[in-house]
């Protein structure tokens, strides 16, 4: 008990700081500056120019765009008649990642179809999220996989490369399936090369989630959401100034909705392309376009609306949910929120069961996404349905014929009035139960509206690209730091140069 | 005698390991096929990469923050219900209870706390006035506070382990040391310093040991609070985080998943080394 | 330990009443939440003022919990059994036993504890893969029956037992797995519990594995059975609420019930070192 015990003690917590300090100086001091990406990668011999809009308005790429087609007889094929010939029923496991109210709705399907025949007999495996059903699908061996699997939009390429998947444009041939009553935009986002690579289920697109009664308050018209950009900036600076609500709009920086997804909205929106080689549809893309001038038009825009106190950045609502609870704050409240379709049916669902106080579900109104208007519509979100190959011939057959039975008209009517998603149909507007949802409440109508409009530019289906979630991870950074303050075409030019060190591995490597 | 242990341990953690520190000179595609060998380069690119740089730096941030946090306050409860008094065992109980929530339940009751909008820690008013961090963005979205909360959940949760192993070490400290340095005339807090932390050196050399494994391999509650974020600093995105996260941009490629993994282990062991080192020649053994 | 009389228990009462309020603090808002009926949860008042079960029957029924919950406990149960068994057996070999390179095995054991879960995840789903265990108990268990964290633990506890004691067994003619059975365990019986105790609780938390080896919904746990409530969290916070108390609750009642067999058996030599 002296002193000389109380300082080695101390000593020694000193030493142990000092090696710690030590060692993270040393570490940081090692820093390279390069990405983790390019870790064993000899650097790339040419860095890729970002191209300029020619005088006409489009836009040309240095590097010609190249097109490739794999004709349907290399890929897995689709073999139809093995569902009469098969002794016995036919078992199939479907991963899927829907929850709530649309696990319901698809379980409810699903036993109606099992129930109506005796040949098939599906088995729903909820793998938890689309994240999960992503990884153990990519983790597993063919011995481990599903015969039907959900992949979200994003990975439609990835999903192609990894040839474990019979294309479903291939029993579209086989059966001379009659698509006409199709959505052109649904079928053709799940299409490059000229191979429909799966079939569009659930259909989501942004659309604008507004507080009427603040509009009201604001001397709105509750009726009449904004539809551009300009015309979200007036109203906001109204809600503002009149003290209706806090702000005009809440953005969030989210890769699945503002950080990522709603950037390639407003690219297709713009009339310009995202990625080369027409989005990645004609050949796989080598690189992003959006650092050009459209991009950083549009970022500065949106930067400004959030430093002029208009909009308000709520972060990068990892659960999905931010944007919305910040309509329902009772301090300082955002009148409107652009999000999912998909979350329509919920909202409603909360809304109607009381559970945000001093809101009701009449009180809130649905716009079209608002942004640039050079070409009507919005690109498809949400996740398609692949038929996964090498499961046994029976199983493929029989997995098209209950992926059919998904998007019958009738199907496809009972699945968009039960969760919000829009009809992957036109014919399915003509029965019930939609016919009566959209009569009766005409909100649910806005998500399908936004995408009747088609159109034949490349610019009009969404990028595919293989390595698109991490691209959307390093946008919704580049947009975190875009509200923060950042200089918007620096933060661009760093982010599309992540973005194409990811194309370039998995171009390498697929 | 050793096998059944060894098998397990060999085949489901050493064999791993080795399978990992190969693939790490490696980059390969979502599936794990078509591999490229890159060589044992991969392995200094990857250390000295900005992402890897950043997450081992939170991850330090992280450990400094849960580790003396969590033991001084274990030690600190483990000693004030260390007396003899009515009911002490219903505060034991209290105390030790955080042992029983695990990463998920415990990330859970946070996030209810901490959510901006409607968690119950931001709508009390007078906090709100005094940290409007609290409220706008929130403290698990503003990047100079989310790593701070996502400890706090951390270290919440860490509690009843760390006190529960405290207070076994103190109760093997002989009451008649307590006694002698008494009627020597030391007091409470002399006592303290003089007799029961020397004591309790071995118990709490073996807690920041654990803690600091612990700390380092963190994954759930990043996971479930912010997701490594907030962008664009990704404030919390730890190492395991860069292996394995949401967001994470190595996610898809096998190589670059082991190459940091492996990393992760190296310095584990150096801090291993250096603890056990440091601190282990410091701590005296009693009898 | 002297009694604490007069102010000072009254200032140390204090103390402690105020630290536990704080230690309690997200428990009971989380209780408390899964009390209230549905439409009051997110409203943010500390003390509710209406009651409700009924969360906790949609709890069970909707999220499953009832499957996940005994999915948990038989995985659980059959770890701690195992890990108990498979430490006691090396930590024996590494105590009383005298063999070439002991040492170095140890330390090669201890150095497991450092090997980060992801280095291993993804290997190891392979391995069970490819023997056929996923989606099965024997996936979710086998990876676990060992941990170099109980070997350690009864290493610990072993070393203190009196050489002779062994030697006088030897003479006798005892084997090693007698004298285990009949000398070495009863001795120890403190420190197994506070490691079965300790297994038990890091099993029924583990929360990356059981995810990724399951794939059909009726194999998974307790935890993952959480992360998949958590996308419920905007319509039915509750629900959530609800899962999270249901999942802590078995855990609470046990560490509870064992709490001073946990203390006692850590006492016993074990972190003396």
């Amino acid at each position: 008990m002296n002193t000389m015990r109380q300082q080695h003690q101390r000593r020694g917590w000193q030493v142990r700081a000092g090696v710690l300090v030590a060692g993270a100086l040393v570490a940081v001091a090692c820093s390279s500056g390069e990405s983790i990406l390019d870790a064993g990668l000899p650097p790339p011999d040419t860095v890729p120019v970002p191209p300029t809009a020619g005088p006409d308005g489009s836009v040309a790429t240095t590097i010609p765009a190249t097109t490739t087609t794999t004709p349907l007889a290399d890929l897995p094929p689709c073999p139809i008649e093995a569902l009469e010939e098969a002794s016995g029923t036919v078992e199939l496991t479907f991963w899927h990642g829907m929850n709530n109210e649309l696990e319901d709705a698809l379980t409810e399907l699903t036993n109606e179809y099992n129930a109506g025949q005796d040949k098939v007999r599906v088995t729903l495996q909820n793998q938890g999220g689309y994240n999960e059903t992503i990884d153990k699908y990519f983790q597993s061996g063919p011995g481990g996989r599903p015969e039907i699997v959900q992949m979200p939009e994003y990975m439609v390429q990835q999903t192609a490369d990894s040839d474990s998947t019979v294309p479903i444009g291939a029993c579209f041939e086989g059966t001379g399936f009659d698509d006409s009553a199709f959505l052109p935009r649904a079928l053709n986002a799940y299409q490059t090369g000229g191979v429909q690579w799966s079939m569009p289920f659930n259909v989501s697109n942004p659309i604008l989630y507004y507080n009427k009664k603040i509009f009201e308050d604001a001397g709105l018209d509750p009726e009449k959401p904004p539809q551009t950009l300009t015309e979200l900036r007036q109203y906001s600076k109204k809600i503002v100034d009149s003290g209706a609500a806090r702000f005009g709009i809440a953005f969030d920086t989210g890769q699945d909705n503002g950080g990522g997804w709603f950037l390639e909205q407003w690219f297709s929106k713009g009339k310009e392309l995202f990625a080369d080689n027409a989005n990645g549809r004609s050949a796989p893309a080598t690189q992003v376009m959006y650092n050009n001038d459209f991009g950083v038009e549009l970022l500065t825009e949106v930067q400004s609306l959030v430093a002029d106190g208009l909009a308000v950045n709520v972060g990068a609502n990892p659960s999905g949910q931010d944007s919305f609870l910040k309509l329902a704050d009772q301090e300082k409240p955002a009148a409107m929120t652009i999000g999912t379709s998909a979350a329509l049916g919920t909202i409603k669902v909360v809304l109607d069961g009381g559970l945000i106080p001093g809101l009701t579900s009449d009180q809130f109104g649905i716009g079209p996404m608002p942004g640039p208007d050079e070409q009507p519509g919005v690109l498809v979100g949400g996740a398609s349905l692949h038929i996964v190959a090498d499961q046994g011939d029976a199983e493929a057959a029989a997995s098209w014929d209950y992926i059919q039975h998904l998007v019958t008209a009738e199907a496809q009517s009972f699945w968009a009035s039960k969760t919000g998603y829009v009809p992957v149909r036109t014919d399915a507007l003509d029965l019930q139960p939609l016919k009566k949802t959209y009569r009766d409440d005409p909100r649910f109508r806005v998500a399908y509206d936004q995408l009747t409009a088609s159109s034949d530019d490349p610019s009009s289906s969404g990028p595919v690209i293989g390595p698109l979630r991490e691209i959307r991870a390093v946008n919704s950074d580049a947009v975190s730091a875009i509200f923060g303050g950042a200089d918007v075409a620096a933060t661009l030019e760093e982010a599309a140069a992540q973005s194409n060190r990811l194309i370039r591995n998995y171009n390498a490597r697929n | 005698m050793l096998a059944p242990s060894a098998v397990i341990l060999g085949t489901f953690i050493i064999y791993p390991l080795i399978r990992a520190i190969w693939l790490g000179r490696q980059r390969c595609n979502p599936q794990g096929k078509n591999c490229d060998t890159t060589g044992w380069g991969q392995y200094t690119d990857v250390w000295r990469s900005e992402e890897f740089q950043q997450a081992i730096w939170v991850t330090i941030k992280f450990t400094l923050i849960v580790v003396p946090l969590g033991v001084a306050l274990g030690v600190g409860l483990a000693v004030l219900a260390d007396k003899y008094l009515g009911g002490i065992g219903v505060f034991r109980a209290i105390f030790s209870s955080t042992v029983a929530t695990s990463v998920a339940v415990a990330s859970l009751m946070w996030f209810f706390l901490l959510e901006p909008s409607l968690g119950v820690v931001a709508n009390i008013g007078w906090i709100n006035d005094l940290f409007p961090v609290v409220k706008e963005p929130g403290l698990l979205n503003d990047p100079g506070t989310a790593l701070g909360s996502v400890a706090l959940s951390s270290v919440w949760a860490g509690l009843g382990f760390t006190f529960i192993l405290v207070t076994a070490g103190l109760q093997g400290i002989p009451a008649d040391l307590h006694e002698a340095a008494t009627i020597d005339g030391a007091g409470g807090t002399r006592r303290f310093w003089n007799v029961t932390l020397p004591l309790l050196g071995p118990t709490l050399l073996f807690v920041v040991v654990v803690l600091t494994t612990r700390a380092f391999q963190a994954y759930g509650e990043m996971d479930l609070l912010t997701s490594g974020g907030p962008a664009p600093q990704d404030s919390t995105t730890t190492v395991t985080y860069l292996v394995y996260g949401d967001t994470s941009e190595v996610r898809s490629d096998g190589g670059l998943q082991a190459t940091t993994a492996v990393w992760l282990f190296v310095v584990l062991v150096g801090l291993a080394l250096v603890q056990l080192r440091g601190l282990g020649k410091r701590v005296h053994y009693g009898n | 330990m002297n009694r604490v009389t007069g102010w000072r228990a009254v200032g140390r009462y204090g103390l402690l009443i105020a630290l536990s309020a704080l230690v309690l603090f997200p428990i009971y808002t989380t209780v408390i939440a899964a009390f209230k009926p549905a439409d009051k949860v997110l409203d943010n008042r500390l003390v509710p003022d209406s009651f409700t079960l009924d969360i906790f029957r949609d709890a069970w029924t909707e999220g499953r919990l009832g499957r996940f919950l005994l999915n948990s406990l038989v995985v659980a149960v059959v770890v701690t059994v195992a890990q108990v068994i498979t430490s006691v057996l090396s930590a024996y070999s590494f105590s009383l036993i005298e063999f070439p390179g002991r040492n170095v095995l140890f330390l090669l054991f201890l150095a497991t504890l450092l090997v980060p879960l992801e280095a291993t995840l993804v290997v190891n789903r392979q391995t069970i893969d490819s023997l056929g265990w996923l989606n099965s108990y024997q996936g979710l268990a086998v990876p676990f029956l060992a941990t170099a964290f109980g070997t350690f633990l009864m290493r610990q506890v072993f070393l203190t037992l009196p050489r002779d004691m062994r030697d006088a067994a030897t003479i006798d003619g005892v084997g090693h797995l007698g004298f285990l059975r009949h000398v070495a365990v009863p001795l120890v019986r403190p420190t197994i519990g506070a490691l079965a105790l300790f297994s038990f609780l890091s099993t029924w938390n583990m929360y990356l594995w059981p995810t990724l080896v399951t794939t059909e919904e009726d194999f998974g746990t307790v935890q993952s059975g959480l992360k998949l409530l958590k996308s419920r969290a905007l319509d039915t916070p509750n629900l959530v609420i609800a899962g999270t108390v249901i999942a802590a609750i078995p855990i609470f009642l046990v560490l509870l019930i064992f709490q001073r067999q946990l203390v006692r058996g850590l006492t016993a030599g074990a972190v003396k070192g």
